[in-house]
């Protein structure tokens, strides 16, 4: 488990002082993909090196597994970061290196004995896909490629944790999603706890099951993200969560609609059991789509559908509860 | 102006002082390379946001370096005329003149040194931090292998910047090209002597800087 407790990072400058990171607490369970979601500039990257402490905060304290890394000597700190992993955006590979070299230096750094590293570079070359590019150089791999081999030196010591500084951010979409499904695959067949902080919450939608949105240095919303896509609580994270499920019903639209709108959430199987078909049949009114999705998050259905009713307006409100009743999540967007 | 044959007539004393060069720049320049590559890596991760950061060992061997690097290299050669007796045991020859040509070396290759490790990726660094890599390896199989191509090319000016103090050494009893160049070109208006040795030493720089490059484009695997 990795847990931060009370967190800040204040950067010196000359007689400036800046808060990168306030007051943070959180907790990570084991197995657990964690996604930090803010703007470039909220302190998510701070945070996350405060965990393997490349950057050392100004107080409070990192637990690994109940150690509190802050307090160790820089032998000992060495020893833990061979049991948390990192990825960063621009790879940061050796360039002088072939790929095979650059992850048995992470061997070495935990003083494998040197008739055990070729076999273990073998393997993991082989987790990642890339067991033709063992004697290539980073500059003849495409970003991809180089992001696998990041991953391969972040995993070659079986770390517990790994970090991913907006590990796809440099990535096309297609990239990102294979780099995305090859974490997803070690999270499950490793059980290693990910820690990714990114700023596109397709990331997030995709691996994570627990995130947190940050803000100036703080966290200002925490959960599950099956919880949070389906009901964000904070204007910024309802941002987020509008950059990849947007509902936005143009005015024009609006204006001429003569029923009341309402946005219904089913969550889980709900969204599966007809509840609207049944609604417009036991009562006497008419529905009119203006929007809606399934969006599949943790492979969890979440139906967000915009309609106009139209009808009696006791009628109407009888329909209403009677979704309410049946699972739905309503929520009036206009009145008549 | 160009006398053909008696070109061919001092041709063994070219020969010769071509030699002395050679040794002259051969033995400051492995001296500055044995001593000038640590202190240029200390410089550098003893530099704030490094591994070894330390203010007063950046401090002092920064002052130590610049201090040098003030000096004027004719006044340098004399005032290490003590030093280099102790050293070699007479201050005549290419071999003294090896000393003050390898304190001023020193000194100028740390400084490339530095610079070329300051180019490297942060990133690069931090990664090797972050999986957990002792300094010694860092310095071993990250700073210096991804600093190599721009080192060597270090080198290559290093040892052309000696080619000129060693004609400067030359004229106070060190010996080699410049000396000749100075002895029979300048004191005693030789033409011949002074075109060839001009020439000779043209081709030699251009040959090192041929050389250097070549060799540290094939090293770069970028």
């Amino acid at each position: 488990m990795l847990e931060f407790q009370n967190i800040t990072k204040i950067y010196t400058s000359k007689n400036k002082q800046v808060v990168g990171v306030d007051n943070v607490s959180l907790k990570i369970n084991k197995g657990d993909i964690f996604g930090i979601v803010g703007y470039s500039g909220a302190g998510k990257s701070s945070l996350l090196r405060c965990v393997n402490l490349l950057e050392r905060p100004s107080s409070g304290k990192v637990l690994v597994d109940g150690v509190d890394l802050t307090k160790l000597s820089s032998g000992a700190l060495r020893t833990a970061r061979l049991k948390i992993g990192m990825i960063f955006q621009h790879f940061y590979l050796i360039s002088q290196k072939t790929v095979g070299e650059n992850i048995a230096f992470a061997l070495r750094a935990a003083n494998t004995p040197k008739n055990k590293i070729n076999g273990r570079v073998k393997e993991l070359l082989e987790m990642v896909g890339l067991s033709d590019k063992k004697d290539v150089f980073p500059a003849q791999l495409s970003g991809g490629q180089k992001q696998r081999v990041g991953i391969a030196r972040a995993l070659a010591n079986n770390p517990s944790i790994l970090l991913c500084d907006e590990a796809t951010s440099a990535l096309d979409p297609k990239t990102t999603l294979s780099i995305l499904k090859l974490l997803k695959q070690i999270n499950e067949k490793l059980g290693i706890t990910i820690v990714l902080i990114t700023h596109e919450m397709n990331v997030v939608k995709e691996i994570c099951n627990r995130m947190a949105i940050m803000q100036d240095g703080k966290v200002i919303e925490e959960g599950a993200v099956y919880d949070i896509f389906a009901q964000p609580v904070k204007p910024l994270t309802q941002e987020f969560i509008n950059s990849v499920v947007s509902f936005e019903i143009p005015d024009e639209i609006l204006k001429d609609v003569k029923g009341q709108v309402l946005k219904l959430l089913f969550k889980g199987d709900v969204a599966g059991e007809g509840v609207i078909s049944d609604t417009i049949q036991q009562f006497d009114v008419k529905g009119n789509f203006l929007h809606g999705t399934i969006e599949y998050i943790q492979e969890r259905p979440l139906g967000i559908f915009i309609m106009e009713l139209q009808g009696e307006k006791t009628v109407v409100n009888e329909a209403k509860n009677y979704m309410e009743q049946r699972g739905a999540i309503v929520e009036v967007v206009k009145h008549v | 102006m160009f006398d053909f044959p008696y070109f061919i007539t001092m041709l063994p004393d070219i020969w010769k002082a071509f030699k002395e060069t050679v040794v002259m720049i051969g033995i400051a320049l492995s001296i500055s390379i044995i001593i000038g590559l640590p202190l240029g890596v200390l410089l550098f991760v003893t530099d704030k946001g490094l591994f070894w950061e330390n203010r007063f060992v950046k401090n002092i061997f920064g002052f130590a370096v610049n201090l040098v690097r003030s000096i004027p290299f004719i006044i340098l050669l004399v005032a290490l005329f003590p030093l280099t007796k102790i050293l070699v045991g007479t201050t005549i020859g290419p071999v003294a003149a090896s000393v003050s040509l390898s304190v001023a070396a020193i000194p100028y290759f740390a400084r490339l040194v530095e610079a070329s490790l300051r180019d490297i990726d942060k990133g690069v660094i931090e990664a090797t931090i972050a999986v957990g890599a002792t300094p010694w390896m860092i310095i071993k199989d990250v700073l210096l292998p991804e600093a190599k191509s721009t080192i060597i090319r270090g080198i290559t000016l290093t040892v052309i910047s000696l080619v000129a103090y060693s004609a400067m050494a030359g004229t106070i009893g060190g010996g080699g090209i410049g000396d000749l160049a100075i002895r029979f070109g300048y004191y005693r208006y030789d033409n011949t002597i002074m075109i060839s040795t001009v020439v000779i030493l043209i081709i030699f720089v251009q040959l090192i800087q041929l050389i250097g490059e070549q060799f540290a484009k094939s090293l770069d695997k970028r």
